[in-house]
């Protein structure tokens, strides 16, 4: 198991290099000043020359991103151009926040999205198979955008129940965005979890279980639940990485100071050694996050072995 | 079937949410304390960044509560201004408008205990102009003598930046500039401790040290900033104990906190479709303050692009245009259409233009004289501005209907900025654009001098609005420097129909019954010092 994940690091260094080089040179394609962008409405062409000098902007590209990549050897992410602060200071300040929005957003959806998988496979083609899924289709298809507006709207103003937005009361401050970005995801677990067990239901182990005259719960959540979680749980990994690297929409309805926001502000300012940063940060996440899914296939199945 | 399991769902989170509230109570304790606190609370849709005036064009609350500048401008009414002394007590000019000196208030304390002298002063103004300080602002001293050497890295300090005492600073400019202190008093040029701003180095714009009447407490980036009452500013400690200013980014939150009483002022500048419900609902409309912005919407015509290089064609969009339909629609008659660059309430605004009529019949006629065949132009713009994309639909069919095609061309903000200071990629844009200080070279030496009438995409290159503006610098007759910016004005508006101007605004704040002496200060801008405010 060791060897197995000591493997993965060439690759996890070789993906690191090649997404910040492509990033890069992407951005480097693309219009855009960060100097320009930081002066707005202000610009003075003067000044925007003059401090683009002195930020060594006008360096051709592969000397730039050279530079780059020898201080990130040496653990030095750079400043970001926009705010002058450490990149790797951006990042961590805005990893708690994320950190918890995520583990309680996975709570939701995968709570939610189990529960409702597996009580559609189990009651196929009944009301509540149909209850289910239109509920998983509502969570795919209700932009968070709106269905966080209503929640904010009913429980923090009509009830005042729960904060509007922020993160200054625990886990109160949570609950909203956690549903709103747990239901999202939630969907995608419970369709994925019903196809997977209905397929598993059908198999002979399954059929032996219930002829020795097993219940009905004995038999999902013994037998077929943990075989039919194997497609569920790559999903779920990437769900952890998508979520760490950041909930823009959620984080800016909610008022949170995340990882999405600092990764899309970094974008929208041409900010490159930031928005470097936060490559480097969700390319390592979800490297990661593919190790514990491959982790957990062999936890799942034993058959599965690294050795 | 549905209908049970969605009562079940809403049950569900009904339960959670009960619960996480029952669990909670301890901490609504907690907070309650805290409230005793006289605080402001306030909601600000992205993170300033920095508090170094020196480093931001734009995002100036901190800048203005951190810090104080040698001069301020103090709103003296709706729109209107004075030059009043700030740091320093008084100050005398030179007979020939060059040399500026300046006595400073004796006993001024920065938030760090230190005592503030001349020496404070030409540090700060010396930092701004060194190159290695990247600068953004320096287009507000950068007339003074031997700054130019300086910003190029010839010069290791600014030649006219002198501490004749403790307490008096002088400044000689390289030539006379009229404008020069009413530039002193924008938020840009606070004045910072030498000592503490040395030691800061890159952190100076997290950690800032001020004399301002507000400290910063807590930052707590893209979340929320806390700033605590100085106790020892110079004037008087605030009448607030502390301000909260939540990063909120969502407007449509703004206004649910603001609802629910978690905020106290709602900025309606970034929520422009809920001015009618504020400002008439029996419930609200005694708490809305508005004041005029003190600035100009406009559309930006360049002269390099076909066909906006055709006078007539120019010439029909200032016709074709209805600017009090756009106002009614999208601005439910928050402002007046306008007449030219200048703003009311600005100096030197003529109030004498004729302004345009909307005559579509007018400008068909000068389409056709054009002579162009099926004129097209694309407006640019930044994809995430609705309200830009409203006004922009709206134009697009009025200019439509004089036959000329319009295409709207959205790209994202870093694509537009650059491109648009290369001069000769857009076309047309919307814009705006609000006072700095009080001079209408803000305005007409910013947009039309020769470098930026290019990095603006105007392109407009009238050799007597270039002879105007750069004489208006060196007079220092206020009457006949206003005469010159106002022939400029004429020249780019009615002559060669370069700039579109559309109207000036009053900018709306929605403010809790508790906040008192909330005033919109003279230039209309969202960011403002909260010193005067009373929460009872």
């Amino acid at each position: 198991m060791l060897r197995y994940i000591l493997s993965r690091i060439p690759v996890t260094i070789a993906i690191i290099i090649g997404i910040t080089a492509v990033t890069f040179f992407l951005l480097n394609v693309v219009p855009g000043d960060p100097v320009a962008l930081m002066m707005k409405e202000h610009i003075n062409p003067e000044t925007i020359a003059r401090v683009r000098n002195e930020m060594h902007l006008d360096d051709p590209a592969i000397v730039r991103y050279g530079r780059f990549m020898w201080g990130a050897v040496q653990g030095d992410l750079g400043r970001s151009y926009k705010l002058n602060r450490p990149v790797a200071s951006l990042i961590i300040g805005a990893l708690p926040n994320t950190l918890k929005l995520t583990a309680a957003a996975l709570l939701v959806a995968w709570v939610v999205g189990i529960v409702a998988g597996v009580l559609s496979a189990v009651k196929q083609y009944s009301a509540v198979d149909y209850g289910a899924m239109a509920f998983a289709l509502l969570g795919v298809s209700v932009p968070i955008f709106w269905s966080g507006i209503l929640l904010q709207y009913l429980f923090g103003l009509k009830l005042g129940w729960l904060p509007i937005s922020g993160m200054k009361d625990g886990l109160r401050s949570l609950a909203l965005p956690a549903i709103v970005l747990g239901w999202a995801s939630a969907a995608s677990i419970a369709r994925l979890t019903r196809s997977s067990l209905l397929e598993v239901m059908r198999t002979d182990y399954v059929r032996t279980a219930y002829a020795k005259g097993l219940r009905d719960l004995p038999v999902i959540i013994r037998h077929a639940l943990q075989n039919s979680l194997l497609p569920v749980v790559t999903v779920m990994a990437m769900q952890i990485a998508g979520m760490l690297s950041g909930s823009v929409i959620t984080e800016s309805i909610f008022g949170i100071g995340g990882i999405g926001r600092v990764s899309v502000g970094a974008i929208q300012a041409r900010d490159m050694p930031l928005l470097q940063g936060a490559v480097i940060f969700a390319a390592v996440l979800v490297v990661l996050a593919n190790l514990l899914a491959d982790l957990a296939y062999a936890f799942l199945d034993p058959r599965i072995r690294y050795d | 079937m549905k209908a049970r399991l969605s009562a079940a769902l809403i049950a569900t989170i009904f339960t959670v949410a009960l619960a996480l509230n029952g669990c909670s109570s301890k901490s609504n304790t907690g907070n309650d304390a805290a409230s005793a606190a006289k605080t402001l609370t306030i909601a600000i849709s992205t993170d300033p960044g920095t508090a170094d005036g020196q480093m931001t064009t734009e995002e100036y609350l901190l800048p203005l509560n951190l810090f104080d500048r040698l001069v301020e401008v103090e709103t003296t009414g709706p729109g209107q201004s004075k030059i009043v002394p700030g740091l320093a007590d008084k100050w005398d000019v030179s007979a020939d408008g060059k040399v500026y000196t300046f006595s400073l208030h004796p006993g001024v304390k920065f938030h760090n205990g230190e005592v503030l002298t001349a020496d404070d002063v030409v540090y700060t103004f010396d930092r701004m102009l060194n190159p290695k300080t990247k600068a953004l602002n320096t287009d507000f001293l950068d007339m003074i003598d031997g700054a130019k050497e300086r910003m190029d890295g010839k010069a290791d300090a600014t030649k006219g930046l002198q501490a004749i005492d403790k307490n008096t600073v002088q400044i000689t400019l390289a030539a006379p500039f009229a404008p020069f202190l009413a530039g002193l008093a924008t938020p840009g040029v606070g004045i910072y401790n030498k000592k503490a701003t040395e030691a800061g180095g890159d952190k100076f714009g997290q950690e800032p040290v001020g004399t301002g009447p507000f400290r910063l407490k807590k930052w707590e980036y893209n979340a929320e900033l806390v700033l605590e009452a100085f106790p020892d500013y110079f004037r008087g400690k605030a009448r607030i104990d502390q301000i909260i200013a939540k990063v909120i980014p969502s407007a449509d939150t703004q206004r649910l906190e603001f609802e629910a009483g978690t905020i106290d002022v709602f900025d309606l500048d970034g929520a422009r479709t809920q001015i009618p419900y504020f400002r008439d609902n029996a419930k609200w409309q005694s708490q809305v303050v508005s004041g005029p912005r003190v600035g100009t919407y406009y559309y930006a015509l360049n002269q390099a692009m076909k066909p906006l290089d055709n006078l007539k064609i120019r010439q029909a969009i200032q016709y074709g245009i209805n600017r009090e339909l756009l106002l009614e629609k999208f601005y439910y008659k928050t402002g007046v259409p306008a007449k030219g660059v200048l703003a009311p309430g600005l100096a030197g605004y003529n109030a004498a233009l004729p302004g345009f009529t909307y005559d579509p019949e007018k400008a068909k006629t000068l389409v056709k004289e054009s002579g162009v065949a099926s004129p097209t132009i694309d407006i640019w713009q930044v994809t995430d501005s609705a309200d830009t994309l409203k006004i922009n639909e709206a134009v697009q069919a009025m200019l439509g209907e004089i036959g000329i095609k319009v295409n709207i061309k959205q790209v994202d903000s870093a694509t537009w900025s650059a491109s648009r200071k290369t001069g000769n990629q857009i076309a047309m844009y919307h814009s705006s654009w609000s006072a700095d200080f009080n001079d209408p070279d803000n305005f007409l030496y910013t947009f039309f001098a020769p470098n930026n009438s290019v990095a603006r995409s105007f392109n407009e290159k009238n050799a007597k609005v270039f002879e105007s503006l750069d004489k208006a610098r060196q007079v220092t007759n206020m009457a006949e420097r206003y005469k010159l910016y106002q022939d400029a004005e004429k020249l780019v508006v009615y002559d060669d129909a370069a700039f579109v101007p559309l109207f000036h605004l009053e900018h709306l704040f929605v403010v809790a019954a508790k906040v008192k002496n909330f005033k919109v200060s003279w230039n209309g801008w969202s960011n403002m010092s909260y010193y005067g405010i009373k929460v009872e």
